[in-house]
């Protein structure tokens, strides 16, 4: 399985590896240049990575852990799948969560454990841009690729977000100084617009701030709405939201008269009071703008396969995320279905954690029922979600170990290349290994059962 | 005497329960009312894997014990009676078109959801989207009467088509939102972004509460309609004042983003 890159040079124990792909932001650069030095399993210069890319590949070292963990004692990974099989066989209302950090091949395979065992699949979409997914099924999206955006926009609205940050290389590659065919000047041909709750470094490289009170996104969405459709706004709005009329009516022009404009949103949006309906906002206003000019909205996403796997999960069940396959059949319910409302209300009675770590940032609610059931945890790291697991397995890194598809935070899928090889199976060979294994288990309960009805039967 | 359904022990997991509801049990023996489905998680059980059952099918079920786990209860149901004892679990009455169905302490999420008659009452508190339209649906409830005693979640009644939703007491954010037809009346206090992009129909609150800025003040006036409804309420054992009954209410109109055919009414105080 530990391919190593197709597009490699090698010097002595030197190998450069070209067109590697950072996994650790949802803007997945595909333009990395590493350089390996072989034999200290070491990647010793990521060039175009930023801050964050340079922090993944130059930090990266294959910890000497165990194969895997069984209540906290080493064991080998046959153990541990088969532990992990018995449980997940033995559950009533197991769930799968994660999956942003892996890829897509592992994360189909996940749909088709949780479809098998008749379980729910959720992925970290619910805590960051399902609200998003939930407002695309009621008022839809005009979206672009990234790359459509980087040769055409010429007016850029960031909302609720901070790339500067979170995406570093967002502005570079795609929406602010990239040079695109319509837009050779860069920064120039663009008018970059900030609009948040408070100021952060992603400000400076905006032409215009606007900064709106905490909580007051959607009336502002509103309002710009009912502008954009000559619509009546109550003058109370500038009090609510801390902006005035006139800078209101100067955005909505600026949107109308644009020649091809783009709104970015991020979690500032999807995740404050409002959820999904400022989603469903956002997405509206850029649906409204196409009356004048070409208007897109599209989210920001943060984790590096994030969007690879609503859109596995799409289209193995038919919705991206919070999938229930109880009752033979997918079912598809945010706040029903999704993974810390399961915990918080104590429903799921098993969890397989896949390469993500909820015990860090799950409610405590949430997190004290996950120490109640059995867990099963893959990842590369021993995370807090391992430690309270009955079964954490280590697994090699994808994008660095592992090759396979991952998809950009528009939509676009990216093949991963490998520069390292790791001794540790990868998530896919695992899930594999649970999967053959919980369905000779489901073959043999439903033997026994037969006969059992059978015995009874004739008693 | 009714059809008694005790629960033995509370599941260790959701139950999926669409087979309790009167329609499924009628002209059943309590043998076969036993054999019926249920959903334990992803195991098929039966009815009586999880109940004692006693009395007579005569069209009126009585749910007993701590059944805050079931789910689905009285789906699809169109005549008949259910008395639910406790607190029930998420979607009780999910596209109901008669009969009735009375919580005695609070329900979950999705009260009623797309139902189109009937009514279903709840002695207690419910959660998120009462009498609402599913993700992605574009049409929620068409008909029928959900009276909840105590608070209810966010967004109820979106996507409402017709009907009546009355609310004893406080209500989440978003109600009415999408909102096509139907009154909803709070006695309450509302939270935020009431009736954002409904189209018509009518939202009635006891309480002072924010409008968006896409409404506008229409007039102030007294509703004879209002009155049916508010003594209809009192009926049904809502604490019905009667200021409010003679009341004069603000009408404000929207939402402006849609058709602006909608109408929110505050008492004045
Ligand atoms: S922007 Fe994101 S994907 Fe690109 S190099 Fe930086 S962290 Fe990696």
């Amino acid at each position: 399985m530990m391919r190593v890159a197709e597009k490699a040079k090698s010097e002595g124990n030197i190998k450069i590896v070209e067109d590697a792909t950072c996994t650790f932001c949802g803007c997945l650069c595909d333009d990395m240049v590493l350089t390996v030095d072989v034999d200290a399993k070491k990647i010793t210069k990521a060039k175009n990575a930023c801050v964050l890319g340079k922090a993944l590949f130059l930090n990266y070292e294959e910890e000497d852990r165990p194969f895997a963990l069984i209540g906290g004692k080493e064991a080998t990974t046959a153990e541990a799948v088969e532990e992990a099989a018995q449980i997940l066989a033995n559950a009533r209302f197991p769930i799968i969560y994660g999956m942003s950090d892996t890829t897509c091949e592992t994360q189909r395979k996940a749909v088709g454990l949780m479809d098998m065992l008749g379980g729910t699949i959720d992925s970290t979409t619910s805590v960051c841009h399902g609200p998003t997914g939930m407002a695309l099924q009621g008022v839809g999206e005009s979206t672009a690729t990234l790359g459509e955006i980087k040769n055409r926009a010429d007016l850029v609205i960031y909302w609720g977000g901070n790339p500067a940050e979170s995406l570093p290389r967002h502005f570079a590659r795609y929406a602010v100084t990239a040079k695109g065919m319509y837009t050779p000047n860069r920064k120039k041909d663009r008018t970059i617009v900030n609009i948040d709750v408070r100021h952060t470094k992603s400000v400076p490289v905006a032409d215009i701030f606007i900064q709106v009170k905490p909580g007051a996104d959607f009336e502002l969405l509103w309002a710009l709405r009912a502008l954009v459709k000559n619509r009546h706004v109550d003058p109370n709005i500038e009090k609510k939201t801390g902006v005035s009329m006139k800078t209101m009516k100067d955005l909505v022009e600026r949107m109308k008269n644009c020649r091809y404009g783009v709104l970015f949103f991020g979690m500032g949006l999807t995740m404050t009071r409002g959820r999904h309906f400022n989603s469903a906002a956002i997405l509206s206003l850029g649906s409204d703008l196409n009356e004048y000019t070409h208007f897109i909205a599209t989210p920001m996403r943060g984790h590096g396969n994030v969007t690879g796997a609503d859109t596995v999960v799409a289209w193995q069940t038919g919705y991206p995320f919070g999938v229930n396959f109880s009752r033979g059949y997918p079912k598809f319910n945010p706040g029903e279905f999704t993974a810390t409302d399961m915990f918080v209300r104590g429903d799921a009675d098993a969890g397989l954690i896949l390469a993500s770590d909820p015990g860090s940032n799950f409610t405590q609610a949430a997190v004290d029922h996950m120490k109640k059931i059995p867990m099963i945890v893959l990842d590369p790291k021993y995370t807090h979600t391992a430690k309270l697991a009955r079964v954490a397995f280590t697994t090699a890194h994808y994008g660095i170990n592992v090759p396979g598809t991952a998809y950009r935070s528009d939509g676009v899928p990216i093949e991963l290349r490998t520069c390292l090889d790791s001794k540790y199976p990868s998530d896919e060979e695992v899930i594999t290994a649970i999967y053959r294994r919980v369905e000779q288990l489901l073959i043999a309960k439903k033997r026994s059962k037969g006969a059992n009805n059978k015995r009874q039967k004739a008693a | 005497m009714s059809l008694r359904l005790n629960l033995k022990k509370k599941p260790d997991v959701p139950v999926e329960a669409d087979s309790i509801c009167p329609d499924k049990m009628e002209g059943l023996s309590l043998k076969d009312i036993s054999a019926l489905p249920l959903h334990h998680g992803n195991e098929q059980i039966t009815v009586g894997d999880l109940f004692s059952i006693t009395g007579k099918v005569n069209g009126e079920i009585c749910l007993e014990g701590d059944t805050s786990r079931f789910k689905m209860v009285g789906a699809s149901m169109s005549k008949g009676r259910l008395l639910i004892k406790g607190s029930i679990g998420q979607h009780v009455g999910v596209a109901m078109s008669g009969g009735e169905i009375i919580v005695g302490k609070n329900a979950d999420n999705w009260v009623g959801p797309e139902m189109s008659g009937g009514r279903i009452t709840v002695k207690g508190n419910a959660g998120h989207m009462v009498g609402c339209a599913y993700r992605g649906g574009q049409v929620g409830v068409t008909g029928g009467e959900i009276i909840i005693h105590g608070n209810a979640g966010n967004e109820a009644g979106n996507t409402m088509r017709d009907g009546l939703i009355a609310v004893g007491g406080s209500c989440g954010d978003f109600t009415g939102i999408n909102m096509l037809a139907g009154t909803i009346i709070v006695l309450g206090e509302m939270g935020w972004r009431t009736g954002a992009a409904m189209k018509r129909g009518t939202i009635i609150s006891m309480q002072d509460t924010e409008m968006l800025p896409t409404f506008t003040y229409a007039c102030s006036y007294r509703p004879d309609f209002l009155r049916l409804y508010l003594r209809h309420l009192r009926k049904l054992g809502l604490p019905i004042e009667d200021a409010w009954i003679s009341g004069c209410y603000h009408r404000w109109s929207g939402d402006s983003i849609e058709l602006n055919r909608g109408e929110v009414l505050i008492l004045d105080r």
